[in-house]
């Protein structure tokens, strides 16, 4: 456990290197939660209720899933393509620890670190912008919706791992990462609830590892996800898991397979 | 006029170069293509869905409000589209590469700034303009005075996009600290892709004046829409060009301070 710890610490110290760099990377952020904020607060100002959302449901969606975008999105992972195409993987493979539990610990230090600044963004932003927030007063409730993030949290470690595995057989992994941004910047629910969309639409992102990104916890936490569709959520969530835990184990030897170290 | 032509004989080298190299990597120039498209298509989807529910947004309707999203993403790919070497600067500076430039017969800021232009970027702006064209035309308000009003404008916020890459490369060279002072450009340029009136106060006005992204992306689709009078454009050109002139002077001060590290 001491070794997990220590690794949590080095990947903290390893971005307290460059403060300044940290610090605008969170600067970063913030516009981009105030783009969406301020879209948003737009359209409720000329009416009160948009796609079943009222105000204060809407905004705190928007705030929360800045919160939640850095416990389920904050990774290490992105840099996994590149430890293999520079043959740095070496180096994991003889060390005495998994380098996916290596990761994971990497994962939990940036997340953790990102979680403590935007929590205090947010309490700016409060302070600031006075904006009317939905409290979620159910204990069981939010308990669910954190159940919920920490799944998000497993499901997007995985399909980043996923993506970053490629660089067993491709030095272009650039690309596929760009690509899967974009696909769940908007089915992933960062910018609006997808509920918003189309029923069609809707049911179609149901079926996506994405959904359970964002939207899913946030739903639960607005009490719009309750009793069978969150029963069914949670299944589907766990089949993504089971999926993409075979698809990972499978890239993962078949990887080490055609690892040639090149670069070392 | 002999330094111009050798210069776009150089730029015509740099991005026959880069073109070369974006393009060796197909799978990946692909996937690229395919995502811009898809962000442009889902952004234009997501402005459709939030105009099923509303008419009127910060008091514009659907084509205009997309027509100011165009006009955000016609500036930002041009833009992109020159000044993509501004991206692969600051590695210069770090590795002391940027030596290597220095010591060639060449204006070091032009090979920072527009040393290769992007193709991909270039593909992706015709169906862009197309588009632009075509939603332009439906606002029903196309008058030559509205049509030069706004070509002067978006030339006036390529100016101030030019003045904040210059920016961006004077920052790489002052501090190696930040690694993405372009991203931080992108997100601030990003609050003009929804037009900068729908912020509250203080923040328009700086979005307008401080950081002038609203000057770089609104302005010039108000004044298509014929919403400006002729002094505020006048007022937007000399912004301009004042902004433009500033970041060059801060680029020659920050490459006194080059320090030629790890080289």
């Amino acid at each position: 456990m001491k070794i997990y710890f220590q690794i949590i610490k080095n990947t903290w110290d390893e971005y307290m290197v460059y403060r300044l760099n940290f610090i605008l990377w969170r600067v970063r952020m913030v516009m981009q939660i105030l783009v969406t904020y301020f879209l948003w607060w737009a359209i409720f100002s000329q009416r009160e209720l948009f796609g079943g959302y009222t105000e204060s449901m809407m905004l705190t969606y928007i705030l929360l899933s800045s919160i939640v975008r850095t416990i389920v999105l904050g990774t290490t992972t992105m840099e996994v393509g590149e430890v293999i195409n520079r043959g740095n993987l070496s180096n994991h493979l003889v060390r005495p620890l998994s380098f996916f539990s290596y990761y994971i610990a990497r994962d939990i230090g940036d997340k953790l670190l990102n979680f403590m600044f935007s929590l205090v963004e947010i309490g700016l932003l409060f302070v600031i912008l006075h904006p009317p927030v939905f409290l979620q007063m159910q204990p069981l409730v939010v308990l669910t919706a954190a159940a919920a993030v920490v799944i998000g949290a497993v499901l997007y470690f995985m399909f980043s791992m996923i993506l970053g595995l490629l660089g067993f057989w491709t030095p272009d992994i650039w690309g596929p990462r760009f690509l899967s941004f974009v696909v769940m910047e908007f089915f992933a629910g960062g910018v609006f609830p997808l509920d918003i969309l189309p029923q069609g639409i809707f049911l179609l992102t149901k079926g996506l590892p994405f959904y359970y990104f964002l939207y899913f916890p946030l739903g639960i936490y607005l009490g719009k996800i309750s009793g069978w569709e969150l029963v069914n959520g949670f299944a589907m969530s766990f089949v993504w898991i089971f999926g993409l835990g075979i698809l990972l184990r499978a890239l993962w030897l078949r990887g080490l397979k055609v690892y040639s170290a090149e670069g070392k | 006029m002999r330094t111009l032509i050798k210069y776009f004989h150089l730029w015509l080298k740099l991005t026959e170069n880069s073109f070369l190299i974006s393009f060796t990597g197909k799978f990946n120039a692909s996937l690229f293509l395919l995502g811009k498209a898809l962000r442009f298509a889902l952004t234009m989807g997501f402005i459709i869905v939030l105009f099923m529910q509303a008419t009127k947004l910060a008091d514009y309707g659907l084509v205009e409000f997309m027509f100011f999203f165009l006009t955000f993403n016609l500036i930002d790919t041009v833009t992109q589209l020159f000044f993509r070497e501004v991206y692969r600067f600051r590695p210069m500076v770090v590795s002391g590469d940027f030596d290597l430039v220095l010591v060639k017969p060449m204006n070091p800021l032009f090979r920072a700034l527009a040393g290769g232009a992007d193709p991909l970027d270039l593909l992706m702006l015709i169906p862009y303009v197309g588009i632009l064209i075509v939603v332009a035309g439906r606002l029903g308000v196309a008058t030559v005075p509205n049509v030069l009003a706004y070509l002067l404008l978006v030339a006036n916020g390529l100016v101030i996009a030019t003045g904040f890459h210059i920016l961006v490369l004077a920052l790489a060279i002052a501090t190696t600290e930040i690694d993405h002072a372009v991203m931080i450009y992108r997100d601030l340029t990003g609050m003009g892709r929804v037009q900068v009136d729908i912020y509250r106060e203080p923040m328009r006005t700086v979005l307008m004046f401080v950081i002038p992204v609203g000057l770089m992306m609104t302005v010039p689709a108000k004044a298509f829409l014929g919403l400006l009078s002729p002094w505020f454009i006048a007022f937007s050109v000399l912004f301009g060009g004042a902004f433009f002139f500033l970041c060059f002077k801060i680029w020659n001060v920050a490459l006194t301070k080059y320090s030629s590290a790890s080289s």
